[in-house]
């Protein structure tokens, strides 16, 4: 009976730690030595980032609602956002994290979009935003660049 | 023969209760997870909306305490602002926010809270938190794998391996190989 009651003891702190762990406002692996790029100066120019580990820092304005699976963090520019996306379960970024200031890091991608994908995507956006979508509105095809996110650290303003 | 026999059985008594609160955690969460393109299986959300006095498109500096006046919110409670558009502000709040259209006043209220329970379940049964639940979650899918090898050897005759056990052990070896094999060859 002795080797229960200190068995259940163990388990019992494990899951107590590891509930504990869980609080944590690190996600995934965090971040570490790659500098910082003002998500502006990201946007002026996405095409010499691409390739590159970076690391970006904005306040968090929108929340992956199905799966948590990506962060859009607000630029120094008025209605400027990067998105970071992370890979599906790996990391979940839960809802609570939005007017967080977050610095992520990870790897700059661009990803060359169809003209169907990028119609689809205009659409989409035209629905978040409550506007009606023209599809001939769309003439060219779309780049779409994000941050392919290996970690962030999310702090309470 | 008989002591192996006896030692599964031990093995298989001792480790079922163990895993009782594991196996009721992972399958219900299992179920919710499931269907996650349906529902939010760890979020209650609402969504209303609101309106207030327009503001008009003015500089955020200007806008914004309007705004917050207009929503009968008090500086303490707003975790941060953000101009999304010229004409749109959002507010956030510790679980949830609001979103307006500073030249029309229409807006729309978000909120949301953990699911009880569920939240919690999922939150093991993904490993959320990594850490020591990895441990854990290791040792309980071990320990299925013990009850599922030892399962087989309890009973002997026409109800044991060489007898309807059999087929219903069969039987579940299939599906996930069949599945599998689909899967492989149709996707």
């Amino acid at each position: 009976m002795r080797t229960m009651v200190l068995i259940v003891t163990l388990v019992a702190t494990l899951a107590a730690s590891a509930a504990l762990a869980g609080e944590t406002k690190t996600y995934g692996k965090g971040v570490a030595g790659a500098d910082t790029v003002k998500v502006s100066d990201l946007l002026a120019n996405p095409e010499a980032w691409v390739g590159k580990t970076i690391r970006v820092q904005g306040k968090a304005v929108g929340v992956c609602e199905h799966r948590g699976c990506w962060v859009n963090l607000a630029s120094d520019v008025e209605g400027q956002t990067v998105r970071v996306k992370v890979k599906d379960g790996e990391i979940v970024f839960p809802p609570a994290m939005q007017g967080d200031m977050v610095i992520a890091e990870g790897v700059w991608t661009a990803n060359q979009l169809d003209m169907e994908t990028t119609k689809k995507v205009c659409e989409h956006q035209a629905k978040e935003k409550g506007e009606t979508f023209d599809p001939n509105s769309v003439t060219s095809c779309m780049t779409l660049y994000q941050l392919s996110g290996t970690g962030a650290v999310a702090t309470k303003n | 023969m008989r002591d192996f026999r006896k030692v599964c059985w031990t093995l298989h008594r001792e480790i079922g209760f163990l895993v009782v609160g594991l196996t009721i955690v992972y399958a219900i969460s299992g179920i919710a997870v499931n269907h996650a393109h349906h529902w939010d299986a760890n979020y209650a959300r609402v969504s209303e909306p609101v309106r207030i006095e327009p503001t008009g498109a003015g500089p955020t500096a200007e806008v914004e305490p309007l705004v917050l006046e207009r929503l009968g919110l008090e500086r303490a409670q707003v975790k941060t602002t953000w101009r999304a558009s010229p004409e749109v502000l959002q507010v956030f709040l510790e679980g949830g926010g609001y979103e307006v259209n500073l030249v029309t006043g229409d807006g729309v209220r978000k909120g949301f809270r953990p699911r009880p329970l569920l939240f919690d379940l999922n939150f093991m049964h993904l490993n959320t938190g990594k850490g020591p639940w990895t441990v854990i979650a290791d040792v309980y899918a071990g320990l299925l794998v013990v009850l599922a090898l030892t399962g087989p050897l309890l009973v002997r005759g026409r109800k044991g391996l060489a007898g309807r056990g059999g087929v219903l052990m069969g039987v579940g070896i299939v599906l996930p190989v069949v599945y599998a094999i689909v899967m492989r060859f149709t996707r």
